[in-house]
C-alpha cells in the first residue's frame, strides 16, 4: 500500500501528523511519501524568486520547503521508521513541477520526500493521481469548505488529523452504514484499532427509530468480521441526526472511521455529505474511507 | 437514459472550482460586452475597458498561465475590433520590451558569476561587526546597486549574504528581531533603489515607453535626466529605511563578531577576484555608460541586449543557462500589457476613465492641484501590494497619464509609487523570499509597512512640490 502524509511547518501539528502517519503505515507496511506543498509566488515575480533561490543555493541556503522535509526525515529518523541515512541535497530529482528525494529503501517499505509549490488542493491532488495513494494524511483544514474540498476531490481515502494529541489513549469509532466503502472502513478500522491497541466502537445510526434492511446487513457484518479478527469491540445502534450522533459519541478521545459517500458527486458539492459534515465538524482526527 | 459517469462530473466540478476565476472573469467579460455602451466613449474604448478588467483579474487571480494572458491580449485586441492585426502585432515589440529581455538575461549573467561573496567581503569590510553599520550598510548597497543594474539581480546577490548572517548568529539563540532587520534591509533597501534610474526596474523603463507613444506631450527622458528627478528620493529613502527598521525591529543584541568571523570563513575560499569576475563588472560598467550617454540615440533596450549579447559573446554564460534562468512568461505578458496601454490611449479608454476618477474629487480639484497626484500614489501603492510593481505601472500607466496632472510628475509619480509596496511578500521578489523562507511574520511587513510607506509618501510629496518644479525650471529638459 502506498500513503501520503502532508506537512506544512516544524510544528507539533506536523509532529502529530508523522506520529500517527508513522504509526498506521507500520501496520499495513506501507510505502510512505511525506509532502511539503510551499506557497508558490506570483507568476509576475516567479523568474526572479528562482534567480535569487539559484544563488542561494550555492550558499547552501535551500528552499525553506526542503528544510521542513529534513525535519520530518530526523522525526521519521527518531522513531526508527527510516534508517540512518544522511538527507543529502545532492540527492534531489527535479520532476513535473516537484521535486524528490531518492531515498534507500527502508527494509520491506519505502519512504520518499516530495516538495511541491502551488495552491494545496490542485498540487495534492496532482501527487495523489501521480502516487496513486491508498490513505493521505493531512492535518485538519481551519476552513469548513476546504475540508468539503479535500474531502470530495481527492480520490483516495482521507485522514484529517484535528486535535491529536500523541499520549492519549484513543478509541476507534467505526461508523457503519449501507455505503459500499464501509466494509473497506470496517478492514481499515481492525488495522489501526491493532497498532493503537484501541477498542472500536461499532455505530450504526438511523434518523429514524427504523432500522432498514442495509444498515441491519451492514451492521451484522461489521460485528462478524470484528469477532473473526478477535479486536474488542462495542456494538452500537442509535437513533437522531448521524452527524451529530457520531461527533457526540466522538468526542475527542476517539478516531472516527467512516466511509466516504458514493452519492451524488454533483448533490454532495453542494450540500455535502455525512462524511464531510463529520469531518468538518468532529473534534477529533477523522479517517474517510474511499 | 444516458448517465454521466460520477468520476467524470467529480473531474469537471474540480475544474470548476479550479478555474473559478477564468469563469467568473469570463462571464463578467461577456455581460459587459452586452450591456449598452455609455454615451461617452467610443465602442472601440469600451471594448478595450472591458479587455483592461479582464487583463487585471487574470493577472491577480492567475488562472492561466501569464504568457497566456498575453496571447489573450493579442486576440481580443483584434477581435473586439479594438486595432488592426497588423497594428497589433507591431505593438507587442518596443524598446522596454527589449530592455526587460536584456535586463533578465545580463541578470542571470551577473548571479552566474558569484558575485555576491565579493559583495560579502565588501560589505563586512565597511561595516564592521556593529549592528547598526550592518543595517545601514545593507540597506544603502542594495539601494545604490538596485538603482542601477536592477531589484531582481542585487536581491540575488544579497540576500544568501544577509540571511547567512542570520543563520550564523541564530545558532545561539533565538533572534527574531534582528532577522527582520537584516532580511528587510536587504528587501526595502533594493526596492527604494530601484527607482533611482530607468534600469532600476522593468516599470521604470515601461513609463519611458509610455511617455513617448501616450502621452501627448511625446516626453523624452533620459537616463541622466531620470537620475536627476529621483536620485533624492533614493538617497532620503535609504538613509530613512534604516533608521526606520531600526525603530522597529530592535535588534537583541548590537554586535555580531561570531557571525561576521563565520562569514568571513564561508567566503574566504573564493580567493582572488577572477578574470571572469573582472570582465562581468567591466561589460556591466560599460552598459552603464552607454545607458547614460547613448540612451537618446540607441534606447535603453538595445543597450541592454547588446549588454547580454556581450555576457554570451565572451562566454560569462551559456545560452543555456540564459534561456533556463529568464522568465520568458514575464517579458511576453509585458510586451502585451504594454500594447494594451497603447489601445488605452489610442481609442480614449485610459482618458475616459481618469476623468470619471477626477470627476468624483471636482470639488477639490480647484482649491488643490496636488489630488491628481495625491490620487494616483493611493492607487498605484495600493495596487502594488497586491500586484507586483511592474504589473502596476504596465496596468495603471496609461490611465494616471491620463488624470490630469502634468505628465511628466505624474509618470514619475506612478513609476516612484509603484515601489511602496511595503506591506504585502507578494510585491516584490525580495519580500516574498524573505517572507517564504519563514524567517518573518506577514505581520512583520505591516509594522514596517506602514511606517515605510508614510515616509515615502511624504517624501515624494515633498520631491513633488517642492523639488521637480526647480529642477524643471532651471534645466529646462522636458
Amino acid at each position: 500500500m502506498k500513503f501520503l502524509l502532508a506537512i506544512k511547518n516544524t510544528e507539533s501539528d506536523s509532529r502529530n501528523i508523522l506520529d500517527i502517519g508513522c504509526k498506521i503505515a507500520e501496520g499495513f507496511s506501507a510505502d510512505l511519501t511525506i509532502c511539503y506543498i510551499g506557497k508558490k509566488s506570483q507568476s509576475l515575480i516567479e523568474g526572479d524568486v528562482n534567480l535569487a533561490r539559484k544563488s542561494l543555493a550555492e550558499w547552501n541556503i535551500h528552499h525553506p520547503g526542503l528544510e521542513v522535509l529534513e525535519w520530518a526525515y530526523s522525526v521519521l529518523k527518531e522513531k526508527g521508521f527510516a534508517d540512518d541515512t544522511e538527507f543529502n541535497v545532492q540527492n534531489l530529482v527535479e520532476e513535473e513541477g516537484r521535486i524528490r528525494m531518492v531515498l534507500p529503501m527502508q527494509g520491506n517499505y519505502q519512504i520518499r520526500l516530495v516538495l511541491r509549490e502551488g495552491e494545496l488542493l490542485t498540487e495534492l491532488n496532482r501527487e495523489v493521481k501521480r502516487g496513486e495513494f491508498d490513505l493521505a494524511i493531512l492535518g485538519a483544514p481551519d476552513r469548513k469548505r476546504m475540508t468539503h474540498k479535500f474531502a470530495q476531490f481527492l480520490e483516495t481515502s482521507i485522514f484529517f488529523v484535528k486535535n491529536f494529541q500523541p499520549h492519549w489513549k484513543y478509541k476507534i469509532l467505526l461508523c457503519v452504514d449501507d455505503s459500499r466503502a464501509t466494509k473497506r472502513a470496517v478492514i481499515f478500522s481492525t488495522r489501526i484499532s491493532k497498532q493503537f491497541n484501541a477498542p472500536i466502537i461499532s455505530l450504526t445510526v438511523s434518523k429514524t427509530s427504523f432500522f432498514g434492511k442495509g444498515y441491519r446487513n451492514a451492521h451484522s457484518w461489521a460485528e462478524r468480521y470484528l469477532k473473526r479478527v478477535g479486536i474488542p469491540f462495542e456494538s452500537k445502534f442509535s437513533s437522531g441526526d448521524p452527524v451529530e450522533v457520531f461527533i457526540q459519541e466522538a468526542g475527542s478521545d476517539h478516531i472516527i472511521i467512516m466511509g466516504k459517500a458514493k452519492g451524488s458527486e454533483l448533490l454532495q458539492f453542494a450540500r455535502g455529505s455525512k462524511p464531510i459534515h463529520t469531518a468538518q465538524q468532529a473534534n477529533c482526527p477523522v479517517l474517510l474511507v474511499q | 437514459m444516458l448517465k454521466i459517469p460520477e468520476e467524470f462530473v467529480r473531474n469537471i466540478l474540480f475544474w470548476i472550482q479550479e478555474k473559478r476565476w477564468l469563469l467568473i472573469i469570463a462571464l463578467m467579460g461577456i455581460v459587459l460586452y452586452q450591456l449598452p455602451y455609455p454615451d461617452n466613449i467610443s465602442p472601440e474604448g469600451y471594448r478595450t475597458l472591458i479587455l483592461t478588467l479582464i487583463v487585471i483579474g487574470l493577472i491577480l487571480t492567475e488562472p492561466v498561465p501569464l504568457p497566456a494572458v498575453a496571447l489573450l491580449i493579442a486576440i481580443l485586441e483584434v477581435a473586439f475590433h479594438i486595432a488592426p492585426a497588423a497594428e497589433v502585432a507591431k505593438s507587442y515589440m518596443n524598446d522596454s520590451v527589449f530592455f526587460i529581455m536584456g535586463s533578465l538575461m545580463m541578470a542571470v549573467a551577473i548571479v552566474h558569476q558569484g558575485l555576491d561573496t565579493r559583495l560579502a567581503l565588501g560589505i563586512i569590510r565597511l561595516t564592521g561587526n556593529n549592528v547598526k553599520h550592518i543595517v545601514l550598510g545593507f540597506t544603502c548597497i542594495s539601494a545604490l546597486l538596485s538603482s542601477f543594474i536592477g531589484e531582481h539581480t542585487v536581491v540575488a546577490m544579497m540576500l544568501p549574504v544577509g540571511l547567512s548572517l542570520v543563520r550564523n548568529c541564530s545558532h545561539q539563540k533565538p533572534i527574531p528581531n534582528l532577522t527582520a532587520l537584516i532580511l528587510f534591509s536587504i528587501a526595502y533597501g533594493s526596492t527604494v533603489g530601484s527607482i533611482g534610474t530607468p534600469s532600476g526596474g522593468a516599470r521604470n523603463a515601461i513609463m519611458l515607453e509610455y511617455w513617448r507613444t501616450i502621452s501627448d506631450a511625446g516626453i523624452s527622458l533620459t537616463y541622466f535626466q531620470w537620475i536627476i528627478m529621483a536620485y533624492p528620493m533614493v538617497l532620503i529613502g535609504m538613509v530613512g529605511t534604516a533608521f526606520m527598521l531600526q525603530v522597529v525591529f530592535k535588534p537583541e543584541f548590537n554586535r555580531m563578531d561570531t557571525a561576521i568571523r563565520r562569514l568571513k570563513i564561508q567566503v574566504a575560499h573564493k580567493g582572488k577576484i577572477t578574470g571572469n569576475e573582472i570582465l562581468t563588472i567591466i561589460i556591466f560598467a560599460l552598459v552603464f555608460l552607454c545607458w547614460v550617454f547613448l540612451n537618446e540615440r540607441y534606447g535603453l533596450g538595445i543597450i541592454a541586449i547588446s549588454g547580454a549579447f556581450l555576457y554570451m559573446a565572451t562566454g560569462l554564460v551559456e545560452w543555456k543557462q540564459v534561456s533556463q534562468n529568464t522568465n520568458w512568461g514575464v517579458i511576453l505578458l509585458f510586451a502585451g500589457v504594454i500594447s494594451l496601454g497603447v489601445q488605452m490611449k489610442n481609442t480614449g479608454t485610459a482618458e475616459w476613465i481618469g476623468n470619471s476618477l477626477m470627476s468624483q474629487f471636482a470639488f477639490l480639484m480647484d482649491q488643490f492641484s496636488f489630488i491628481p497626484y495625491v490620487l494616483n500614489i493611493l492607487l498605484t501603492t495600493i495596487m502594488s501590494n497586491i500586484m507586483s510593481s511592474s504589473g502596476t505601472v504596465a496596468v495603471l500607466g496609461p490611465i494616471t497619464l491620463s488624470m490630469g496632472g502634468e505628465p511628466l510628475y505624474m509618470g514619475m509619480t506612478t513609476a516612484i509609487s509603484s515601489a511602496f509596496g511595503y506591506f504585502s511578500a507578494i510585491a516584490a521578489p525580495a519580500c516574498m523570499i524573505i517572507y517564504s523562507s519563514g524567517l518573518v511574520k506577514i505581520t512583520d511587513f505591516l509594522k514596517a509597512g506602514w511606517r515605510m510607506a508614510l515616509m515615502s509618501i511624504g517624501t515624494l510629496l515633498i520631491l513633488y512640490y517642492f523639488y521637480w518644479p526647480l529642477v524643471v525650471r532651471f534645466t529646462n529638459f522636458k
